[in-house]
């Protein structure tokens, strides 16, 4: 520890300190992704099928959002508690995604005022937080997500209430799950 | 040509230097996750951190996680400038 430190030494060892931190720091990323793209796909679908097989509380199965809410929240403290470090991608990118599911309640408590054509509100909402997280994350396959949503939001616009279930269930599989499915995968090759 | 800058003896040191580019990338990290980045031991990271924490290059703190004391370290605004003035001059001893 005493000897005299080169300057190649004192190289590496700082993009060597440095390559550590952010495989720390990177984590896997894909929980949230996984957990509500299959609540939300799951429950759009649920509504849209028991629609049309004439059931009359079709929206009985967004009971699933409550329990999912939760784990979300204590999953979140969990993981807090658990890391060794912080990093400021971290928080933003919870800051974010706390803006963005304000934005979804407000949407969901006016939903009489706007026709309950909710749905591509909150697919846009979605879109933007997802456009956000590819972006600082630097993984194109999340923003392509995002432009997922998007479209999917425009479409959705188009049609029916009752058939904008179906839209919003197919867009959350390939928009929400597909990247999140990418991130799980391309962990270990990312860090 | 400019001249050699003369490079800072409390950064060039391996272990120190370990630290400081580890705290570098992060907002915060546990006394636990720098001795197992830098492969030190704990007697001698405290040392370290101690005389990097008396120059102000970090801020420690000793808190508890659970029944467990925690101590977390993190980078100033004044070791943030120290690094890029080591490894600015560094550069120039490499080029």
């Amino acid at each position: 520890m005493k000897k005299e430190l080169s300057s190649s030494e004192s190289l590496a060892i700082i993009t060597d300190m440095i390559a550590k931190a952010k495989q720390e720091a990177a984590g896997d990323g894909s929980f949230y992704f996984l957990l509500w793209g299959w609540v939300i796909s799951i429950c759009s679908f649920g509504h849209y099928a028991l629609e049309k097989a004439g059931f009359e509380h079709p929206y009985y199965v967004w009971v699933l959002v409550l329990p999912s809410v939760f784990i979300s929240f204590f999953w979140g403290i969990k993981k807090k508690s658990k890391a060794k470090i912080k990093t400021h991608l971290d928080q933003v990118l919870n800051q974010l995604w706390i803006g963005v599911f304000m934005g979804i309640v407000v949407v969901l408590g006016f939903m009489p005022v706007l026709g309950f054509n909710h749905n591509p509100v909150i697919l846009l909402l979605a879109a933007v937080g997802m456009f956000a997280t590819g972006s600082l994350i630097r993984v194109s396959m999340v923003k392509l997500g995002a432009v997922v949503l998007a479209i999917a939001a425009v479409v959705a616009f188009l049609v029916p209430v009752s058939d904008q279930y179906l839209v919003a269930g197919i867009a959350m599989i390939l928009g929400y799950l597909v990247p999140g499915y990418y991130l799980k995968n391309t962990y270990r090759e990312r860090v | 040509m400019s001249e050699f800058k003369p490079l800072d003896p409390l950064l060039h040191s391996q272990l120190r230097l370990a630290v400081m580019s580890l705290l570098i990338s992060v907002e915060s990290a546990e006394f636990t996750f720098l001795k197992e980045k830098t492969e030190s031991t704990a007697g001698n990271l405290s040392v370290q951190l101690d005389k990097l924490e008396k120059a102000g290059y970090i801020e420690i703190e000793k808190s508890f996680k659970g029944k467990r004391p925690l101590t977390t370290a993190k980078i100033t605004k004044h070791g943030v400038n120290a690094f890029e003035t080591y490894v600015n001059a560094l550069k120039n001893y490499i080029s």
